[in-house]
């Protein structure tokens, strides 16, 4: 319907003879018949008279169904566009955030396993070498600091780590647990000395904030949760032997061949 | 004037061009958006089945590993080696849909929201149905021979049918293949479970737990 529409309308011109093939002659051809049966020979055809100016029906109607078939492209290229978006790009529009890929690519590389204490340039560390056993990480809310060399491990499981200043008021505190109670791939714990109110971390990523309320602790875990991992599908659950549901600072070498040999 | 456009055969045969290409362009734009856009999305039952159930499988690993490590009963030990391995695999399966999707694992909804009566299927502390409490957990952890074996059936019995729930809903709610055959495939499998869970019981000479 819309191709013919504008070959009926706008671009047939009268002339003595019609351009087009077969069809227009034929049609032509039966009211003659009807009109002169003089002859054998056949009468002049004479031009259908149509309006010399412009069309504006089937115009309008392109224009119509143009914007619509535009409109439901668009709208269906945007949806895939924003669907595109991957979690590094909402991790990286989130503000503040510091993403330690771009900064110290080499630390984030590296998962190596060490026993005993480890030293770390962030506070509270964010990736690098960790104990060989993983903080459990099932939602697990641990009221008391737990060792940095397991708190690691679970990020490299995909783990997002809550970390706040033991003098958080106790309504934050309980707001930051109902986020974490009940969702693996998610702890917390108090971290005495650090330097803001609250801070999360996840494998490379971290973002330091001062309020419970944040809108963007819900953006991080959402961006990051089980996505920065260098081990993705590792088990959050404490495995065996190698969990770790207690707390205290220094790291529990479970499996560890003797008590001071170097780590493997 | 002489122009490509001269006669009204040629214009014709132009703008007939034109058209086909321009509907082939957009059928193809159509053939590549619609499977994007049709797909389950953040706030969809299939997303919000697929979230909460990695969940609660990721916690019926837990007891299976726990139960594997440290039971001397041979059918229990086979029992938890194949909840173990088959729950793991099939949050593989959900977590590839979410990933298939462009979903997050994460959504911005609360757990059970996807169900038709929502976080009212939640228990008072907010577990999901049938999940296992911390201290439950811990208890699991420090017990040994027939006292492991029955808390292991115990737990798993109840477990399984918080599973069997949600699955069974979103089987009768979905209208993906994909996900309403998994689901139907993890509604059956632990139904059967729950008969061989519920016989070991009593051979233990134990009671499944109270809901």
């Amino acid at each position: 319907m819309s191709i013919s529409s504008p070959q009926t309308g706008g671009s047939r011109r009268p002339s003595s003879r019609p351009a087009t093939g077969a069809k227009p002659a034929s049609k032509s051809a039966t009211p003659t018949k009807a009109g002169g049966g003089k002859g054998g020979g056949r009468p002049p055809v004479t031009p259908v008279k149509v309006s010399q100016g412009r069309n504006w029906g089937p115009i309008a109607l392109f224009t119509v169904v143009g914007l619509l078939a535009v409109g439901i492209i668009g709208f269906g290229v945007y949806q895939v566009f924003k669907s595109n978006e991957t979690w590094k790009d909402q991790a990286g529009a989130i503000p503040g955030i510091v993403n330690y890929n771009k900064t110290d690519p080499e630390l984030v590389k590296s998962g190596v396993h060490k026993y005993g204490h480890i030293d770390y340039k962030q506070s509270p560390p964010v990736a690098g070498p960790h104990n060989p056993n993983w903080q459990r990480c099932q939602g697990d809310v641990y009221p008391a600091q737990i060792a940095n060399e397991h708190a690691v491990h679970a990020m490299e499981h995909g783990a997002v780590w809550i970390t706040y200043r033991p003098d958080l008021p106790q309504a934050d505190i309980d707001k930051l647990a109902s986020k974490v109670k009940g969702n693996d791939y998610l702890f917390m714990s108090p971290y005495p000395g650090l330097d803001k109110a609250i801070s999360l971390q996840a494998w490379g990523y971290q973002l330091k904030v001062d309020k419970a309320s944040d809108g963007r602790i819900d953006d991080f875990i959402r961006a990051l949760r089980q996505n920065a991992t260098q081990e993705p599908g590792a088990a959050c659950s404490a495995a065996t032997p190698n969990y770790i549901t207690s707390t205290g600072t220094t790291p529990h070498d479970l499996g560890s061949p003797a008590p001071s040999a170097p780590a493997k | 004037m002489i122009s490509p456009f001269a006669t009204p055969r040629r214009r014709a045969f132009l703008l007939g061009a034109l058209v086909a290409v321009l509907a082939l362009v957009i059928g193809y734009l159509g053939g590549l958006l619609t499977p994007r856009l049709s797909t389950p999305g953040d706030n969809s039952p299939e997303a919000g089945f697929a979230r909460d159930m990695s969940t609660h499988h990721a916690q019926a690993v837990e007891l299976a590993m726990i139960t594997w490590q440290r039971s001397t009963d041979g059918e229990i030990l086979q029992l938890a080696y194949d909840i173990a391995t088959v729950q793991e695999n099939q949050i593989g399966i959900m977590q590839t849909w979410l990933k298939d999707w462009h979903l997050l694992p994460t959504g911005r909804q609360p757990k059970m929201a996807w169900m038709p009566n929502g976080t009212k299927e939640l228990l008072p502390d907010g577990r999901m149905p049938g999940m296992a409490t911390d201290a439950e957990i811990s208890q699991l952890r420090s017990a040994s021979g027939t006292p492991l074996d029955i808390l292991f059936c115990q737990l798993m019995l109840r477990h399984h049918l918080g599973g069997i729930h949600m699955a069974s809903t979103i089987a009768s709610i979905s209208h993906d293949a994909e996900v309403t055959d998994l689901a139907t495939t993890m509604k059956n499998n632990q139904q059967g479970e729950v008969s061989n869970l519920r016989r070991k019981l009593t051979e233990l000479g134990a009671q499944p737990l109270g809901s």
